[in-house]
């Protein structure tokens, strides 16, 4: 026989799970894969499974928590700092969310990096600005536009930077008060959840399947993959 | 014991600061809500796979956390007042 793809396709074994229901096989392709995709877009990996119900339900539930809470929050509480003193560790729960949650790093990356400002100078999930941070020029000024508690003399000239004099975090606590904390919390919540979809799309259901479906599964009454 | 001291709170008169203390609490309370509907229906899609199944132990689940959360947010209010 020729050996092609689809041959190959075949004869490599499946991993399946046990619907804890009724015991049928869950087709699982390729846990690894639809674990990184669950990752990076809550769902994805059901959905590459097949399991379009729960991939649906996943992305709505996750994404839509997400969101929410990024707008409850003002836009504001989802950021990366890693800055001895301003350690965000919400952004730990938040970066389980996947992608959606990506920009804040890159964002942090970028303004604690040579260029001092987050990319295109969108201050979208930048972190928020210490006291003695030295920023660019274009970026003092798109905050001191866009913010109006910030103005040129919230920073010290120091060309070809500026430096900031206030903490731009409690500017945003005292303006957004109790909203910031619940923003957080959805957010973080978001993030974490998506733990345990990661896991379903790498392992299947974490319901225990009873006594009768692994009989039914034993006995091959399952073939019928979801 | 909960139960006993919420009603020797409205028994005593104190039941207005009680009451004041929970109201203080209903914006968390509220957003809270949400957030304890969608671990409930996340709890209950990584244990099921019959979308029916997941409805019902969504349900479950809402009703688990929901007393337990209760609780605790009913002893944090009468330790609240104790003190």
């Amino acid at each position: 026989m020729a050996v092609t793809p689809r041959n190959i396709e075949n004869a490599r074994p499946r991993i399946v799970a046990i619907s804890p229901d009724d015991g049928s096989a869950i087709d699982l392709k390729n846990p690894a894969l639809a674990a990184l995709l669950s990752w990076c877009v809550p769902g994805l990996g059901q959905l590459y499974q097949g399991r379009t119900y729960k991939g649906r339900l996943f992305m709505g539930a996750i994404l839509g928590t997400f969101l929410a809470g990024l707008w409850l929050g003002g836009g504001k509480v989802v950021y990366a700092s890693w800055k001895p003193g301003d350690t965000r560790w919400a952004y730990v729960c938040q970066a389980g969310a996947g992608l959606v949650a990506l920009p804040a790093a890159v964002q942090s990356m970028q303004i604690h990096g040579v260029a001092k400002q987050p990319l295109f100078c969108s201050t979208f999930m930048a972190p928020p600005l210490t006291p003695g941070q030295y920023v660019s020029r274009a970026y003092a000024d798109v905050l001191t536009r866009s913010d109006p508690e910030i103005d040129g003399d919230s920073f010290f000239d120091k060309p070809p930077l500026k430096q900031f004099r206030g903490e731009q975090v409690s500017i945003w606590q005292r303006r957004l008060g109790r909203w910031f904390d619940i923003g957080t919390l959805y957010t973080m919540l978001a993030g974490m959840l998506n733990v345990l979809v990661i896991y379903d799309a790498f392992a299947g259901p974490l319901g225990t399947p009873t006594d009768e479906d692994r009989k039914a599964h034993k006995e091959g009454k399952d073939t019928k993959p979801r | 014991m909960i139960f006993s001291a919420l009603v020797a709170g409205i028994c005593s008169g104190s039941f207005p600061l009680l009451f004041a203390q929970l109201v203080d609490r209903v914006p968390g309370i509220l957003f809270g809500l949400p957030l304890m509907a969608l671990a409930s229906l996340i709890f209950a899609a990584t244990h099921h796979e019959d979308p029916a199944e997941i409805r019902f132990a969504a349900i479950h689940w809402a009703v688990w956390l929901g007393g337990i959360l209760g609780l605790v947010l009913a002893a944090v209010l009468l330790l609240g007042w104790f003190a």
